[in-house]
């Protein structure tokens, strides 16, 4: 294996998480569930960003997304209510 | 096959084990099953990372996953905060039952 190929898989490893963990993001009705598929999202993007040969912007997709939107929806969540009300 | 054709197929199998940890995501009926599922695959990507870092022989990629596995630490444990302060995943004990 040369590292062209390995450069494909891992492209289309890292674009079938991204779909998966984006429609699971939108589907799930907990919305504690739908906070932690946004921080596997944003883990896989960072990912994307690094095999892309861009670590500085993988730093920071990664402090951004696992650091501080987790944080912050949980603060909001803890707030309000954890279930999605539909009026 | 070379030492790097071996690191290559470490790291395909590294992503395909995060991958089976996104199922578990998926299909986990409780929170806490998921937040398990979103630590363990952090921690496996980080080491995906790094041995990426090995095979493009670059040591600014080791710097990413540091920073990742750091920052993934704050995350879960806000996750593990939250489910505490709920009381999401414990077990009611039994009336009369101590400790």
């Amino acid at each position: 294996m040369n590292f062209e190929e390995l450069f494909w898989v891992l492209q289309a490893m890292v674009a079938l998480g991204l779909l998966v963990s984006a429609i699971a993001a939108i589907r799930f009705k907990n919305l504690i569930s739908a906070v932690i598929a946004m921080a596997v999202f944003s883990l896989i993007l960072s990912l994307e960003f690094y095999i892309l040969q861009a670590p500085d912007v993988a730093i920071a997709e990664a402090g951004v997304g696992a650091g501080l939107t987790t944080a912050m929806y949980l603060l909001a969540i803890k707030n309000t209510t954890d279930e999605e009300v539909v009026e | 096959m070379t030492v790097d054709g071996a690191f290559m197929w470490a790291l395909i199998l590294l992503l395909f084990s995060a991958m089976l940890t996104l199922i578990r995501l998926l299909a986990g009926p409780t929170i806490p099953d998921r937040a398990v599922a979103l630590d363990s695959m952090t921690t496996t990507t980080a080491g995906a990372m790094v041995i990426y870092g090995v095979v493009t022989r670059q040591a600014v990629f080791i710097d990413v996953a540091l920073v990742y596995a750091v920052l993934s630490y704050i995350a879960t444990l806000y996750i593990a905060r939250y489910l505490v302060k709920k009381r999401i995943g414990i077990a009611e004990r039994p009336e009369g039952e101590t400790s």
